[in-house]
């Protein structure tokens, strides 16, 4: 179920927990210093509006991270994030619009259709005993599809104001009001993964699949629930993008869904998460999500001739990634 | 991003706005949806008109076509300063939310080429009624049939809420004439190798029974245009959209009947002098001729016009008359200025 | 074990079953499924993306993904058409200079994937923006109109139904077989795969391996590239925008383990044949323009499930 990692050196149980910290260290060094260097050579960056702006892009971004996150954490892998984010906020849209229901039932009718579509995939990939990635592969298609037949690509834009008004609740100390909000879902997500049993299981499952199953560790239900997390956190991303552009838009996440998926695994990537599964960080997605925030709104601000903005993006990914992991070798190096 | 030089936002939104208010120039962005070659004529239009009426305006281009990056790029642009916005929507809906903040802000912002849906914090919409456009597009191609036969429709992502505009539209124009029918419509063909591969397997199995194609997407008409001169094929009527070398030589050539202009030149350079005459005090009037499309009452046409073999060679000095045409008298028809 | 055991064991006999039910039922359905023009149509959407199959098949095999497939054929495709257009430079020059690309965005995945250790999935996801990004920088998203006409006719010429560019995708399609087959480097790509470790102790160069697999990838995704332009003659700066999905799709279908060690040439090839099939029933069949999405979405799932089907492990 797992996937191959280049590096034989990364054991299936990871890095051990204080080379974990010092790599959430390294990333929040690196974001700070970017964050120094943008402030120094643009004017703009360290206005409250971009402030305002900037955090409030990252608090989508970092659930939308969180979602692929709870995923990878079992070796697998969910490319219908972005499917399943649209098909939940159309459901919410349509239950506050066209039904008229209340805000909050609007939303636990959207997370729920999300966490449904996400236990879904986590059903056929056990069932299939494929990689949930080519699961998801079809799904993505399949979940889109749905959602264009049944809205005919119709956006839902009369959405109650007070619903609306959420992403607009300016700011609680120089930060958007959202990007507490997903800090508070890290720390859920930190709780259940560290201090609960299912969380444990988790872990224990995805580090190693065999031994989970044998020590007890209902393996599959642990797929399945991690796939159903993943589909309620992309719905809960897609209501904060909805409340942001203030209507439930099918063209939200683009084609298929398709733009969520470098936030989606940029974030927990970048933030120490393994692709062999087994392992997480929350905090390195949140700030795997600043890394990438910062950059590329940093970048637009410097003007470097805004067709040119995509490559150096990735080219300062690259590096920063390499750095990363030279850094991280090193630290084991001086640790034996 | 942990640096928190302002205590209260209250006191930076007010320091923004006042610095936006004393702000005596003009610096206008002009921003596409994302990269795309239908808005190239807006960098020279840019800078043709920050140069007759001494203000700034740049072109600036979001890294990707996405609505985030788009909104994104708008909001980098505010802290760079811009004070005053040209936006193709990146969703007609989900642009609005965007605009309203400009507006907050006391940024104006208008729509260029598309439009977002009313109620809208934009102040006009300069462009292509799209649904008009296509509606005009398949009259000008069932008269070109002879007024009877079956037309095929090729058009974008379904996604893009304007793309059920089109098909309504060429479905109205079909229907108001005895024997025509639109047999089929292929969608979601924006990526070139999808187009070619399902415009083709369509020709293959409808090649002799469709008398008319209309396409209502940049990448549709320029494959279906190429696919026909590979053919040969005169006698199926083609009316393409938009400027795209491929789809011009094959009007020249005979291959495509015509196609459905738009004016990006022309958007863009009324779109800053525009811009330019709101923040020196104008206002839009309320009772100007505005023209009312299926998603704004405050719409002008920016010259949608159909372009056969005859204008084909010509058809930039077409759009430069509309321009001058609109230009003459835009500040009386639509605003209400203090002097 | 008898005969007919082993053909059902094998990664294509059920697929290459399936692909003929489906084209038995759809030539029943819709006539022209069967012109000429139609399968002419047919093989020159299969000879371009069996090209980008393969191109993430290699790097299946050694146990990765390859995100940037799409991206790398792009560039390749624009500095192929940017060359004639913009250099006049000759056409075998021009070839050579999008295959270069496509060798150095390969070597550049392989080199940094293996130097780093970094899982292949980040670092090409980085260089996905880098390609990407480079290509949107140099054509501003403008395409390449000045194409020899040399290339255009290659891209459009027919015998019957049979496409000149299937003659270059055949031609590779046959080597790549070959080489997994017989080649030592083909069976060392897949005994990296498979496992890593025992590779190591046998004595494989693993970092030879990985970075070969990358620029053989890299390769694949360029000449996809190039018989791109030729077919829409013309530098599209949005070729390959639309490769990801049956990158992966069609080797996996063919019975490809993503985990790496196991992939089968035959199998992605009738991946690829039965997507086109699935494309190509879409448009004959008239199907509402809503539903596309949607019923290719289901097909795939079944096919994948099909394949799960026939290996009840």
């Amino acid at each position: 179920m797992s996937m191959k990692v280049v590096d034989g050196r990364a054991g299936p149980r990871g890095p051990t927990l204080a080379l974990l910290a010092s790599s959430e260290a390294g990333l929040l060094l690196i974001t700070v210093g970017f964050v120094i260097l943008f402030s120094y050579l643009t004017p703009g960056f360290s206005s409250p509006f971009n402030t305002y702006a900037l955090t409030r892009v990252l608090a989508i971004d970092v659930v939308i991270g969180f979602s692929m996150m709870v995923v990878l954490v079992t070796g697998g892998l969910n490319l219908a994030v972005g499917a399943i984010g649209v098909c939940a906020v159309m459901v919410g849209g349509w239950a506050m619009e066209v039904a008229g229901l209340p805000i909050l039932v609007a939303v636990v009718l959207a997370l729920a259709s999300g966490a449904a579509l996400g236990a879904l995939n986590g059903i056929l990939t056990v069932a299939m005993r494929v990689h949930s990635f080519v699961v998801t592969l079809a799904t993505m298609s399949l979940f889109f599809g749905a959602m264009i037949v049944m809205t005919k690509a119709q956006a839902f834009n009369a959405l109650p104001a007070a619903f609306v008004s959420l992403a607009k609740l300016k700011t609680y100390f120089f930060a958007s009001s959202m990007l507490y909000i997903s800090i508070g879902i890290g720390v859920l997500l930190w709780w259940l993964f560290h201090h609960t049993l299912i969380g444990r299981q988790i872990l224990a499952a995805g580090a190693n699949t065999s031994a989970a199953r044998l020590s007890g560790v209902p393996v599959e239900r642990t797929i399945v629930v991690c796939h159903a997390l993943s589909g309620a956190l992309a719905a809960f991303a897609g209501l904060m993008l909805t409340a942001r552009n203030g209507a439930a838009l099918p063209s939200m996440a683009g084609q298929l869904g398709m733009d969520w998926l470098l936030p989606a695994f940029l974030a927990p990537v970048l933030g120490g998460t393994l692709l062999t599964g087994g392992t997480l960080s929350v905090a390195g997605t949140f700030l795997g999500a600043a890394m990438v925030t910062v950059l590329s709104n940093g970048l637009l601000q410097l003007e470097l001739g805004e067709f040119w903005v995509q490559a150096f993006l990735g080219i300062i990914l690259l590096v920063a990634v390499a750095l990363d992991r030279l850094r991280a070798h090193l630290m084991a190096k001086r640790r034996i | 991003m942990k640096i928190n030089r302002y205590t209260t936002v209250a006191a930076a939104a007010l320091l923004l706005s006042a610095g936006v208010a004393q702000a005596s120039d003009t610096k206008a962005a002009l921003v596409p949806g994302g990269p795309h070659p239908y808005f190239a004529a807006w960098e020279g239009a840019a800078a043709a008109a920050a140069e007759d009426f001494d203000v700034e305006a740049e072109y600036e281009v979001p890294p990707a076509w996405e609505l985030s990056q788009q909104n994104e790029m708008i909001e980098s642009l505010v802290a760079q300063g811009y004070n005053a916005f040209l936006v193709f929507p990146g969703d007609a809906s989900g642009t609005n939310a965007t605009l309203g903040e400009l507006k907050d802000f006391g940024i104006p912002s208008a729509t260029l080429a598309g439009c977002t849906e009313a109620p809208t914090p934009a102040l006009f919409c300069l462009g292509t009624d799209v649904y008009n456009s296509a509606y005009l597009g398949t009259q000008e191609l069932i008269k070109a049939m002879g007024g009877s036969g079956n037309i095929a429709h090729f058009t974008g992502f379904l996604v893009d809420p304007n793309t059920q505009l089109r098909i309504d539209a060429v479905e109205k124009a079909a229907s108001e004439h005895d024997g025509v029918e639109v047999i089929q419509v292929i969608a979601d063909i924006d990526a070139p190798e999808p187009a070619d591969e399902k415009i083709n397997a369509f020709l293959a199995a409808q090649g002799d029974n469709v008398d008319g194609i209309v396409t209502t997407a940049w990448v549709p008409a320029v494959v279906a245009a190429t696919s026909l001169r590979n053919l040969g094929d005169k006698r199926i009527k083609m009316v393409g959209i938009d400027h795209d070398q491929v789809v011009l030589d094959a009007i020249k050539d005979g291959y495509v009947h015509g196609t459905m202009l738009q004016n990006p030149y022309g958007q863009g350079y009324i779109g800053v002098y525009a811009m330019d005459l709101v923040r020196s005090g104008c206002t839009m009037k309320d009772d100007a001729p505005w023209m009312t499309t299926a998603q704004t009452d405050r719409f002008i046409d920016s010259g949608t016009a159909f372009v056969g073999a005859d204008e084909v060679d010509n058809y930039q000095d077409a759009m430069v008359r509309v321009t001058d045409e609109i230009m003459a008298d835009f500040k009386e028809t639509y605003m209400n200025c203090p002097n | 074990m008898s005969t007919t055991m082993q053909l059902l064991r094998t990664d294509w006999f059920g697929l290459l079953v399936a692909f003929l039910l489906g084209a038995i039922m759809l030539g029943v359905a819709q006539p022209s499924f069967l012109s000429t023009y139609n399968i002419y149509v047919i093989l020159t959407a299969f000879a371009l993306s069996v090209l980008v199959a393969l191109s993430q098949m290699v790097i299946v095999a050694i146990g990765q993904l390859n995100l940037s497939v799409g991206a790398i054929g792009g560039l390749a495709a624009i500095t192929f058409a940017g060359a004639m257009d913009l250099w006049n430079v000759p056409i075998p020059v021009a070839i050579l200079i999008g295959l270069m690309v496509g060798v150095a965005g390969g070597a550049l995945n392989g080199v940094v994937t293996h130097v780093t250790g970094l899982n292949a999935f980040v670092v090409t996801l980085a260089t996905l923006s880098i390609f990407k990004g480079t290509n949107i920088g140099i054509t501003e998203a403008q395409p390449f109109y000045d194409i020899p006409e040399a290339v255009k006719t290659f891209g459009n010429a027919r015998f019957g139904f049979f496409p000149y560019l299937l003659f270059v995708s055949g031609a590779i399609l046959v080597a790549v077989w070959v080489f997994m087959r017989r080649a030592v480097l083909g069976r060392q790509l897949l005994a990296v795969g498979g496992n890593r470790n025992a590779a190591e102790l046998s004595g494989i160069s693993i970092g030879r391996v990985v970075v070969a697999a990358h620029v053989l990838s890299g390769t694949l995704a360029a000449v996809a590239g190039m018989l791109a332009v030729a077919r829409l003659q013309l530098g599209q700066p949005t070729i390959g925008d639309d490769w990801l999905i049956i990158s992966f799709a069609a080797p996996v279908i063919g019975g490809a383990v993503l985990a790496g060690g196991h992939v089968s040439v035959g199998g992605t090839l009738l991946g690829v044949a039965i997507i086109m099939l699935i494309n190509n029933a879409l448009v004959l069949l008239n199907v509402n323009p809503y539903a596309v999405q949607l019923l290719l979405g289901a097909l795939i799932l079944a096919a994948v499930a099909l394949s799960r089907f026939r290996d009840p492990a």
